[in-house]
């Protein structure tokens, strides 16, 4: 009986270790300085999101958000990633029109603030994931969308 | 006692393997429906429901289009603080913080101190009786309004409170009440939209009103799906009207080129599509009345 007990107490402790796996979202702390690289953007909305670790080969499908964007706006994105992750989280913005394959915009190292110029009010969808060949480590990533202005 | 352990491991083992789903992101599969024509039909699951809940816009963007055209600040357009006492319903205090959300948002654009407190105040306390206050830091926004330096974290700090207390419904199973605070942030916002017209007529503003039509449609799904729960029934049929209001507005989409350019660092991309809104004075005229109607009911019961 013993022994079942202590396998048991192991079993109970490898599913603990396993939760380690599993990433948290990005702190407040880092929410708030992202939104603050939008410069004079006005801070509409955020997007967190934990990334977790992926088997060799798997392909992040990442985490989806829905957003409505309005006709005349010109809107900036930004992405935030923990020191040294740069180029390996990305950030799309995108709908029917521009499925997630051929987005509207998407994020890479040396453009993680990017604007989109609106021309058509309706529902947009806003994707951070892996790249394809990263996520050898759990992390956290924030998007950040402002309003810049109207009619630019 | 070795049995006792042994359930205790065993409860504790089946604790923390149920557990490990929960910690981990949820994984959105966006609806086929929505992806293919925008809107979505109504389902008995309301995860894609919560969808386009989230979706709606933050209750600072119209605000901060108003202040973009450079329109003039006016208090009057706003909701009275008092008003908030007439919210006795969790259908009133939900779309009642929604609309006053709106309002702290044209505050917060338009840099208004003095009164960006009462306001938060009033936040506080629907926020209180519906059981989202800890997703409300009154005190910090209320040290955050008392110091103009700090105008730009409060306002990011206002406005992803709102996100979080708006979340906090959805995931505890009261997405009802959060269609209704996004349902109260739109309606306020076209009010403001509408008002600020009346003031001085501005035809981008009316554009800005019809272009709103098919956002409609996606909010009138949102509500009809809660249709059984209390008081939606009427707040649909005055919706009803306003849809018929937009029934001979037409929005045309004329698709063009996307390009891609570098200003002042950032990189630019403008959609080549191209937004054509034909709408009638007399069109517009009954499409403000109705939304003057659905706002103003709230207020004044």
């Amino acid at each position: 009986m013993k022994k079942i007990v202590i396998a048991l107490s192991i079993a109970l402790l490898l599913a603990i270790a396993g939760t380690q796996e599993v990433a948290a979202q990005c702190k407040q702390q880092m929410v708030y300085k992202c939104a603050t690289d939008g410069g004079n953007a006005i801070y509409l909305r955020d997007f967190n999101t934990k990334l977790n670790k992926l088997k060799s080969g798997e392909k992040d499908p990442g985490t989806k958000w829905t957003v409505v964007l309005n006709t005349g706006t010109r809107y900036r994105f930004i992405l935030c990633t923990p020191p040294g992750l740069e180029n390996k989280v990305e950030l799309t913005l995108f709908d029917s029109q521009h499925p997630e394959e051929n987005p509207w915009l998407k994020t890479d190292e040396t453009r993680n603030v990017q604007d989109y110029v609106c021309r058509r009010s309706g529902m947009y969808y806003v994707s951070i994931k892996w790249k394809e060949g990263f996520g050898d480590q759990k992390t956290c990533a924030v998007g950040i969308l402002s309003f810049v202005g109207k009619n630019q | 006692m070795v049995k006792k352990y042994l359930y205790l491991a065993f409860i504790a083992v089946i604790a923390v393997v149920s557990s490990c789903g929960e910690g981990t992101e949820k994984k959105v599969d966006v609806p086929k429906e929505i992806i293919e024509d925008g809107t979505a039909e109504v389902e008995l699951d309301s995860a894609p429901i919560d969808r386009i809940i989230e979706s709606f816009s933050s209750p600072i963007e119209m605000a901060a289009s108003i202040e973009s055209m450079d329109i003039p600040y006016s208090q009057k357009i706003l909701v009275p603080t008092a008003s908030a006492d007439m919210f006795e319903t969790n259908f009133k205090k939900s779309m009642g913080l929604g609309m006053l959300s709106a309002n702290l948002g044209y505050l917060n654009v338009y840099k208004k101190v003095n009164t960006i407190v009462e306001y938060l105040t009033v936040i506080k306390r629907i926020a209180d009786d519906l059981d989202i206050d800890q997703y409300f830091d009154f005190q910090t926004l209320k040290r955050l309004a008392t110091n103009s330096d700090n105008l730009d974290s409060l306002m990011m700090l206002s406005v992803s409170s709102h996100h979080r207390m708006d979340e906090h419904l959805r995931s505890t199973g009261r997405s009802d009440l959060s269609a209704l605070m996004v349902t109260g942030v739109w309606i306020e916002g076209m009010y403001l939209a509408v008002s600020v017209d009346e003031l001085k007529r501005s035809d981008e503003m009316r554009n800005q009103v019809g272009d709103q039509k098919n956002i409609l449609s996606d909010l009138y799904y949102v509500l009809k799906f809660f249709e059984s729960k209390p008081h939606f029934k009427e707040l649909i049929t005055d919706f009803d009207a306003l849809k018929e209001a937009y029934e001979g507005v037409t929005i045309t989409t004329v698709p063009g080129e996307t390009r891609t350019v570098v200003e002042n660092g950032v990189t630019v991309t403008y959609s080549g599509d191209e937004t054509v809104i034909q709408m009638t004075d007399e069109q517009y005229a009954e499409i403000a009345e109705n939304i003057k109607k659905i706002r103003n009911k709230l207020i004044s019961l």
